[in-house]
């Protein structure tokens, strides 16, 4: 496995971790609740920084085990690979983007909008890595 | 990425070996790719630039088609 097929696995498991928060707003509004508030505002932001660490320390060292293949640059293949996996997950986006506007004609508030916004990042972020790790597999 | 994977074949891994048994991560070193890069190329589920084409005929001192042949599509 290349170092960037590894940092793109790293990527994908930790962006994983922001599904416990999609999960927990899916938990507190089934429940009936409107989640918001301090819980939901720590939980996020204690994500975001525990996404950030894993990814600085696996990666460090991954890059420390092998610095060659570190400081190889992006080959041609690799590059390929990123295109292809680009684009399936922007077009993600952008019908996610389209739907979220839609959520503004069924009386969503702005926490509820700007999480749709925010959960179809993460969904078309994870489409990203999924397919590049696909396409390493498959062309490897 | 080749849509048609197997219609570029290559002498590549022959060639390694006539070359004092080079590895992959040595050929991958001189042409600048990564050694999974040269492993698909080998593998024929990709075919590389010219660029990189040309850079491994250099590598082996071999012309071009000696390297890598194509084998045109049986007209349907």
């Amino acid at each position: 496995m290349s170092f960037r097929e590894k940092s793109d696995w790293l990527s994908f498991v930790s962006l994983c971790l922001l599904g416990i928060y999609f999960a927990e707003i899916a938990r507190g509004l089934m429940g009936g609740d409107h989640p918001g508030g301090h819980y939901y505002f720590t939980l996020f932001w204690a994500l975001v920084v525990v996404l950030i660490a894993i990814q600085v320390v696996t990666h460090m060292v991954l890059a420390m085990r092998s610095p060659q293949d570190a400081q190889t640059p992006v080959d041609e293949r690799e590059r390929l690979i990123h295109l292809r996996a680009t684009r399936p997950a922007y077009f993600v986006l952008l019908v996610g983007t389209f739907l979220t506007i839609g959520t503004m004609h069924m009386g969503f508030t702005v926490w509820q909008f700007a999480h749709c916004v925010l959960f179809f990042i993460w969904i078309a972020e994870l489409t990203r890595y999924g397919l590049r790790l696909f396409f390493y597999r498959r062309e490897a | 990425m080749a849509d048609t994977p197997f219609a570029i074949t290559n002498t590549i891994r022959k060639l390694r070996f006539e070359h004092g048994e080079m590895t992959q991560q040595a050929l991958a070193e001189r042409i600048g790719v990564t050694r999974q890069t040269v492993n698909a190329i080998e593998l024929g589920k990709y075919s590389p630039s010219l660029e990189v084409a040309f850079r491994i005929a250099l590598v082996f001192g071999t012309p071009l088609d000696v390297v890598f042949q194509y084998q045109p599509p049986p007209d349907r």
